[in-house]
């Protein structure tokens, strides 16, 4: 291969897009540190001060811009997640477990599940508010309308990663455990659910962080009380302050504390598998 | 001593419970709402209230109406343009990343890279692109730091161009790890055996690297429609309201308790997708690929 040209220029390129990934996050980041309360979200730094994070936690003496109403928002959307995150699960799990098996019908089901990923948020939150409002006729909250498109997002990612784990899951250790007479729910238990706990983690990850962040369903879908998307939207129809970015810089770092919990407890169970794959070498 | 037929059958049962709560979930929260959507659109709408009685007004109304179909068809001008750049953009990066990067690891740290900018909420990542492509923004201060432009642009924000580099930015990540995975699976010594015979990059590119990463194409590509075509929050917030998706009108309709007219659309958008998703399946069979 023409090695020596094509892969610096393709390197070169990749180093750009990257720059072009993480260009409005780092304008982002800059203009966080704005001076404030009179700068505004943009160019050129008047000064450089951490006046819009500490006003995001009401320390700063009250001035014309009220603090961001985010506070119940993001505990409704961490319960929302949670609750999303573990049903998702188990559901995904399950679902994945009885692909392992050929059954009539498998290409209905399994388009069935990946559709909700499929089709567009828009639309699952409109039907799910005109079922619920016009209908059936009973109220929407994030808790119920919002939770159920919520699932029917995240429910297809985790299957979709529990079948790829079972695709490589080899059944043999499952058969001696029957062999041995125990019943299929203490194998599963027992046996399959330590070997494809890794993949479980990722589901549960990937579930947590779609319904997180999840808008265009909540939007219909939720009602009265507001998630933290939503409450972020509400602020784009009103003035636009640094406050927001900062806000952003905040969750973008919790969002990587999480990441660091999911690859510690990844890593463990990593090596507890590895630990229990020498007893047995030595057994 | 059990016999074979009846443990069959037990199997066969168990499949059946572990199945049914799934097919529940998805057919009460998924097939009724879109179902839903299809009835209410023939629905009968005054201006505050809507009723049950079977009409084709709000039909009629949207395929009177040039703002109405226009959405449609910005839509899927959108729609064309940005699969267009994510893929055009997203394309080298997935060659660099599957097929040039020999080592395993340094692969995968260039994809957490690529999928770092995600852990920002999404709407906050739209909101970042006005500072950037303001008139005041970055790039025009960059660019006219570098003396290459002496007045800023003003064309950046608040049009249709700055939609579609804000979506190309959101999304073009998700072209980049479907063929960086396929890429990635290309047996070397197929590209070796093609080399030795005499084929240049060109045509190892043509024969063998291009059609066998078409799959991760067409997933990307799904992905990257379906998000398009159902977008309103960056076309909301970069157009200062000039581009109106098909989303945006539904939101809009939603908001002043058309439901009827917001229905409509959402069909419309439905069939939008349908074809799309379709069209894309029948390239390439999704469920053989995982």
């Amino acid at each position: 291969m023409e090695s020596r040209i094509l892969k610096p220029t393709l390197a070169i390129y990749v180093a750009l897009f990257i720059l072009f990934l993480y260009g409005p996050f780092v304008v982002l980041t800059i203009i966080s540190f704005q001076q404030g309360p009179e700068g505004g979200p943009q160019f050129p730094i008047i000064e450089w001060s951490t006046y819009w994070y500490r006003h995001i936690f009401g320390l700063t003496p009250p001035s014309r811009i009220a603090p961001l109403p985010f506070g119940e928002a993001l505990l409704r959307s961490l319960v929302l997640a949670l609750m999303t995150m573990v049903v998702s699960t188990v559901l995904g799990v399950m679902s994945a477990q009885a692909f392992r098996r050929k059954f009539k019908g498998s290409g209905v089901v399994f388009y069935l599940i990946v559709l909700g990923m499929m089709v567009p948020g828009v639309l699952t939150g409109l039907g799910t508010s005109l079922l619920a409002n016009n209908v059936i006729g009973i109220e929407r909250h994030w808790y119920t309308t919002a939770f159920a498109t919520h699932v029917a997002y995240t429910f297809p990612f985790a299957f979709l990663v529990m079948l790829a784990i079972l695709n490589r899951f080899d059944a043999s250790v499952e058969e001696a455990a029957w062999s041995l007479g125990v019943d299929p729910w203490t194998t599963f238990r027992k046996v399959t659910f330590p070997l494809i706990f890794p993949g479980v983690l990722s589901a549960m990850l990937f579930a947590f962080t779609l319904s997180l962040d999840e808008f265009p369903r909540t939007l219909f879908a939720s009602g009265r009380d507001q998630t933290l998307p939503l409450a972020i939207y509400g602020t784009f129809s009103v003035e636009i302050h640094p406050n927001i970015f900062a806000f952003g810089v905040l969750t973008t770092l919790f969002s990587f504390a999480l990441l660091s919990v999911y690859g510690i407890l990844m890593a463990m169970s990593v090596r507890r598998a590895k630990k229990m794959a020498m007893q047995e070498d030595i057994a | 001593m059990t016999s074979q037929t009846t443990i069959q059958k037990r199997q066969a049962t168990t499949t059946r419970w572990l199945l049914l709560p799934g097919i529940i979930w998805m057919s009460l929260f998924l097939v009724v709402p879109i179902l839903m959507i299809v009835y209410v659109s023939f629905w009968t709408q005054t201006t505050f209230n809507i009723s049950p009685d079977p009409t084709l007004a709000s039909w009629k109304q949207f395929f009177s109406s040039d703002t109405y179909t226009g959405s449609l068809w910005t839509t899927i001008r959108i729609w064309l343009i940005v699969l267009a750049c994510t893929f055009i953009v997203g394309y080298p990066t997935a060659l660099f990343v599957g097929l040039f990067v020999k080592s395993q690891t340094l692969s995968t740290v260039l994809l957490v890279i690529c999928v770092i900018p995600f852990w920002t909420s999404f709407l906050i990542r739209v909101l970042a692109w006005r500072p950037m492509l303001g008139k005041e923004g970055a790039i025009n201060i960059v660019l006219m730091k570098l003396g290459i432009i002496q007045q800023p642009i003003e064309v950046l924000l608040f049009t249709e161009l700055s939609v579609i580099i804000g979506m190309t930015q959101i999304y073009c990540v998700f072209m980049v790890g479907p063929i960086a995975f396929m890429l990635s699976r290309i047996d070397r010594n197929i590209i070796e055996a093609a080399r030795d015979l005499g084929a240049g990059f060109g045509r190892i590119f043509w024969k063998i690297i291009f059609p066998l990463s078409l799959p991760g194409v067409v997933v990307g590509a799904i992905f990257v429609s379906v998000m398009v075509l159902g977008e309103f929050a960056t076309s909301g917030a970069l157009s200062g309201r000039k581009v109106n998706l098909l989303g945006n009108i539904i939101v809009t309709q939603v908001g002043s308790l058309k439901w009827a007219m917001a229905s409509v659309v959402g069909v419309i958008l439905t069939v939008v997708m349908g074809i799309v998703i379709a069209g894309f399946l029948r390239i390439v069979d999704l469920k053989r690929e995982l």
